[in-house]
């Protein structure tokens, strides 16, 4: 019974150990990133270019989407909660994003960056509401976040961006992914 | 087959706990079960060696007093969420229709369409710059026109989002004002016009009248000039239906961050108390009928993690000794009374812990 207990124990201390603020570097503007680049053998930049888009409005249909300057590829913006507590949550924030997506045949590469933390605040009624004129961008949060409040954007910023990553990957991959054209059944009468 | 059994729900538990999920783009409505509340506490010490300033709150004079544990639920599945706030102690008591009734909020809003909501249960007022949480204050001690003010009003209200800068909140309420039930009727009647004329300035118009509550106006509004700098307004006027009887007044809230972890605010209020007629038995928090109070409330919200300490000193001076109710520390024997004076100071030394 009690090595039941001390596994349960550590695998719920296991989840909060992963430190995925790992999984961020910095940019050439010295900006948190968070970058990849897939292969992907046996797909043209069109099929990855329609994946790729439809991937952005199903999974992240809140997001603001905007063709990239070269043609066919995205960028847009998003953001995500930074949630502290176990079962019960507590809101602290939300981080705005920029996300990128670019496609060549047979590989594409996606990025995001421009981590911008909001803190939260509750207002009368309950709500959980951003505090207005309070944006910290990650690299610059020393003179107004504590290191544990840093650590804990920068962790849940690197989740979700394997997350979104991820998710990506699967678009990309299943031609199931894209969206089904239903066909009608229609019979001919005239012709029997 | 006990032990099975068990295992079986811990590794379940654990797969739900561990598991993420798959739509991670969560706005706060989407947010799981929430949490949030606070706990504060203080020391006050009035330099007349007594209670004398009568807002809301801090009214324990050189002791190490407790304010509230204050919890509060929220979740939202679909369309429908709720919102249950409890809250214990002093502070609670203080701002709750009955001591040892404990609901600050309980309301049920439900999204009908993507800019329109219905909301139903007793809710915090929407009247006013400050409120009950210590959490949504900078000043620990509050302003004549929060105290005179409703604090929640019971009711059902519309609100409508016309475009992210201008919305409108339209509602019926219970007669009276801080009950979870009516005495009559569904009476009062509020509404609320909310604007964002610039990014990071909100304006909120609010009105709320009826028959046997009164009517009161006020405009709330906050502007973050800059990252470092805020300025906070509020202004309201209050009438009683009969008798002519109420009160007016404004008050200004700069505050400026000067580090990470110090910010400091200021609390400038005018108030004015009105006569009415003769036949008027209203009696404001403040000043006698037909005085005026100017306090001012200097603070520094100090922030370490979630826990805020907030020195405070304050002085409150009232127009004219015949409007007083402010007593100094010398006592009359003859009287039996302490002598009145026209000006009273506080100072305060709270700490709030918030999550």
């Amino acid at each position: 019974m009690k090595k039941i207990l001390i596994a349960f124990i550590c695998i719920v201390f296991a989840h909060n150990a992963f430190a995925q603020k790992d999984l961020l570097s910095f940019n050439e503007q010295n900006k948190y990133i968070y970058y990849q680049v897939v292969e992907q053998p046996g797909l043209i930049t069109d099929t990855l270019q329609d994946r790729a888009l439809y991937f952005l409005k199903t999974a992240y249909p809140k997001n603001k989407i905007e063709k990239a300057q070269t043609s066919g590829n995205y960028t847009g913006t998003g953001k995500f909660l930074i949630l502290s507590g176990a079962l019960v949550k507590h809101v602290d924030g939300e981080i705005n994003y920029t996300f990128y997506i670019e496609c060549k045949d047979q590989k594409y590469r996606y990025w995001l960056t421009d981590f911008v933390f909001t803190p939260y605040k509750v207002d009368r009624y309950g709500n959980s509401i951003p505090q207005a004129g309070i944006d910290v961008p990650l690299e610059n949060s020393a003179s107004k976040m504590d290191k544990t409040e840093l650590d804990k954007c920068l962790d849940q910023a690197g989740t979700f961006s394997k997350q979104f990553g991820d998710q990506l990957k699967v678009f990309m991959i299943k031609a199931s992914a894209l969206p089904k054209t239903e066909k009608k059944k229609v019979i001919n009468t005239k012709d029997w | 087959m006990k032990k099975k059994f068990l295992l079986l729900l811990l590794t379940a538990s654990a797969f739900a706990y561990t598991s993420k999920a798959q739509d991670t783009v969560k706005t706060t409505q989407d947010a799981p079960l929430v949490l949030y509340g606070s706990v504060d506490t203080y020391y006050k010490d009035d330099f007349s060696g007594h209670n004398n300033i009568p807002t809301s709150f801090a009214a324990d004079n050189n002791s190490v007093s407790i304010g509230m544990v204050d919890l509060g639920l929220k979740k939202t599945v679909g369309n429908a969420s709720f919102v249950g706030e409890v809250s214990f102690g002093p502070r609670s008591d203080e701002s709750i229709p009955s001591a040892g009734e404990h609901i600050q909020n309980l309301y049920i809003s439900y999204n009908l369409t993507p800019k329109l909501s219905a909301t139903a249960g007793y809710m915090s007022t929407f009247i006013g710059y400050e409120v009950i949480s210590p959490l949504g204050n900078f000043n620990y001690s509050t302003s004549y026109l929060f105290t005179n003010g409703p604090f929640q009003n019971a009711g059902f209200k519309l609100t409508y989002t016309f475009s992210p800068d201008v919305s409108l909140m339209a509602g019926i309420f219970n007669d009276e004002w801080n009950a979870y039930s009516s005495s009559h009727d569904v009476s009062n009647f509020g509404a609320q016009l909310t604007i964002t004329p610039v990014k990071n300035w909100t304006a909120y118009l609010n009105v709320i009248t009826g028959p046997t509550a009164g009517t009161e106006f006020d405009l709330t509004t906050a502007y973050q000039i800059t990252s470092a700098f805020k300025l906070g307004l509020n202004a309201a006027t209050y009438s009683t239906t009969h008798y002519s009887a109420g009160f007016s007044g404004i008050a200004i809230y700069p505050q400026i961050a000067v580090s990470k972890v110090v910010t400091l605010g200021l609390r400038e209020e005018y108030f004015k108390t009105d006569n009415g007629t003769a036949a008027s038995t209203y009696a404001a928090a403040g000043p006698l009928p037909g005085g005026s109070v100017i306090a001012s409330t200097l603070s520094a919200n100090i922030k370490t993690g979630p826990l805020t300490f907030i020195p405070e000193i304050r002085l409150d001076e009232v127009n004219k000794l015949a409007y007083s109710t402010f007593t100094n520390s010398t006592y009359d024997a003859t009287t039996g009374s302490f002598e009145p004076t026209k000006s009273a100071t506080q100072f305060v030394l709270a700490v709030v812990y918030g999550f």
